[in-house]
This record gives structure tokens, sequence and C-alpha cells, in this order.
């Protein structure tokens, strides 16, 4: 406030005058058109973004990062949780890993004795044993395409995918 | 190191949980009956010597025909109703990675244990014919499986032994890699 008085009361009638003007003015002022001529790809070109770049000091921004609190705001368990494991695994082909890596020379050190040597290869015959009986047995009767279509399996030890409807 | 060939993967790999076959559980039972009968003369002769040692008297079971009958059913009753019951595979499956289940898949109760024992007797009556089934019924079930309510399934991990194999095939080095073996 002016130690004037008639300072003052101009004063206020300018300020009374103002308020009421200003609101007027913006409300005059069409904002939109004013943006549209603006040539914002012309102002664009003008910035130097490298010299803004170049001012910019990222070391001092990744110190001021607390890596740590960022880390412990995430939820691990949850990130796992969405991880479709299953997925990942089918997609590994575990043949030419075994073959390629030394994963299988430890497997073979590590687990193959002549007894399971022969239990593997007993095994493996007697599955390509039934697979030929059956087989045959059904063509025999005329039934060798019928097989195709039954179930591989009991339902809870296959999955539906693999089990053929009749 | 050894030379015997890789099975293809349709023989070993995905094969756990499906019907097993004819000719695996006619190996299977056949190694069980060795493995009943040998267990049962090795006690039969124990008892034998355990007799003579109190008594002083030779004792022999086979020159008792109708005892001996019942004891060998007895034993045989036992041997596969308890296998069946505790892990639903007896010593023979267990060498050809067999599995008892119930028709869903589950493993079997006691119960089903008893029947499937009394009806692999039934079957045996009929000089085969309750056995087609394992080739011409679409779930692989002999008659003793329809007694009973089960099923028998490949067990083995198979994909583990086909890893076993892979890895085998390294060989020591210069050995050429075995081919693929196709039945």
């Amino acid at each position: 406030m002016s130690p004037n008085p008639i300072g003052s009361r101009v004063e206020q009638l300018a300020q009374s005058l103002a308020e009421h003007i200003v609101p007027m003015i913006v409300d005059a002022i069409d904002i939109d058109s004013i943006i549209d001529k603006v040539d914002v790809e012309k102002i664009i070109e003008r910035v130097d973004v490298d010299k803004i770049v170049e001012r910019v000091d990222v070391d001092e921004i990744v110190e001021r990062v607390d890596v740590q609190k960022i880390i412990a705001r995430v939820d691990i368990q949850q990130i796992v949780e969405r991880i479709d494991i299953n997925a990942i695994v089918n997609q590994i082909d575990i043949d030419s890993l075994v073959e390629q890596t030394e994963l299988g020379s430890i497997i073979a050190r590590s687990t193959t004795g002549i007894l399971t040597e022969v239990l593997d290869v007993i095994r493996a015959q007697g599955v390509g044993l039934d697979d030929f009986i059956l087989r045959w047995g059904n063509r025999l009767i005329g039934r060798g395409k019928k097989i195709r279509s039954w179930p591989k399996g009991p339902p809870l030890l296959v999955a539906p995918k693999t089990v053929a409807s009749s | 190191m050894t030379t015997v060939p890789v099975p293809s993967a349709a023989l070993t790999v995905g094969r756990q949980g499906n019907y097993a076959g004819a000719i695996s559980r006619l190996a299977a039972f056949a190694a069980d009956v060795g493995a009943s009968w040998g267990l049962y003369t090795l006690g039969v002769a124990l008892l034998n010597a355990a007799l003579k040692l109190v008594s002083g008297h030779s004792f022999t079971l086979s020159n008792h025909q109708l005892p001996a009958f019942i004891v060998l059913t007895l034993w045989e009753f036992l041997y596969f109703t308890y296998q069946w019951a505790v892990s639903g595979k007896t010593l023979g499956m267990a060498i050809l990675g067999l599995q008892v289940v119930t028709r869903q898949g589950a493993p079997i109760s006691g119960r089903q244990a008893v029947f499937r024992t009394v009806g692999l007797g039934l079957t045996l009556l009929t000089a085969g014919i309750g056995f087609v089934g394992i080739v011409y019924q679409r779930e692989r079930r002999a008659l003793n499986d329809f007694i009973a309510g089960t099923a028998v399934v490949y067990d083995w991990d198979a994909r583990a032994a086909r890893l076993r194999w892979i890895a085998r095939k390294e060989g020591p080095p210069g050995t050429p890699p075995p081919q693929e073996h196709r039945v």
C-alpha cells in the first residue's frame, strides 16, 4: 500500500479494473487458433538436442538413483509367478542341449551303470514290440486304423490333448 | 562306453502313463513267475534246513503234494497282492517299468490288489483267452483288469533314459555315433 491516500485509491482502482479486464481479455483470446499458427516442427528443428544432452550430467543422475530402493520395490515373486516356465522348457531342445554340451557326459557318468543300461534297452525293446503286436494284431482283424483313435492312457496320466476321441 | 543304439523318441519319450502292451506285460509276468518260484524254492529249502536242525528229520514239502500246492498258491497270492497293494507294481513290473493303476490312472487300493490277484488266477484258467484284451481292447485291459477295475501303464522315466542314450552316444574319442534304432 502507498502512503499517499490518492495514490492508494488509484492503485485500488487499477487493481479492480485489472481483475475485471484481464479475464475478459483471456476469454477473448482463442488459444487453439494461436497454437495452430505455431510451427512446432520449425521450433524443434531449431533446438540443438545434442547441446542439451551434452549439458546433462548422466553420471550424476545415475548416482542419484537409489537402485537398491527400486529393487526393494520390485515384487520378484509376482514376476516369477507370471513367467510360464513350462512354455520356456518346452521350447528347449533337450536332445541337442545334451549333445552339444558337457551335460551329456555328466549324465552318463552320474547315472549310467550296466544295470541301468540293460533296463533301458529291455524296456525300449518291449515298447517297440508292444506297438508291433498291437498294430499287427488289430490289422489282422481289419481294425488297423481304428486303434489310432484309442486313448493313449488313463485320463489322469495322459493330457487331454493326446487322448483322441473315439 | 557302450555301442547300444539310440531308440527313436517315439519309443521312449512321452510314453510314461501310456497303456502298456502285451510283450512288456508278458515279460514282466515271466519275471514274476521266476522270482516268486525262486523265492518259494529258497523258502522251502530254508524250512527244510531249519526242521532238520531242530528235529533231526528231513522234511520235503514236494512229497506232500496237496499241502505243497496250498502253500504255493498262498505264496503266489501273497507275492502279487502285497506288491500291488504297496506300490502298484511287482518285481517283474518294476524291471519292465510297468505299473498297475485304476481306470482313471490313480494308485490302486488293497481291495483292488486282492481282486486283481484272484482275477489273475481266473485269467490263467482261461488258457490265455482272458489276456486277449491286452491287444484288442481299447484300454489294453485283460480279464483280471476288468475284474479289479484296473489298467497297466508304462511307468519308467523314458525321457531320462533317452538322455542317457544320447549321453552315451558321445562314446570314447574317435568312436562313430551309433545309428537310430527302429523296431
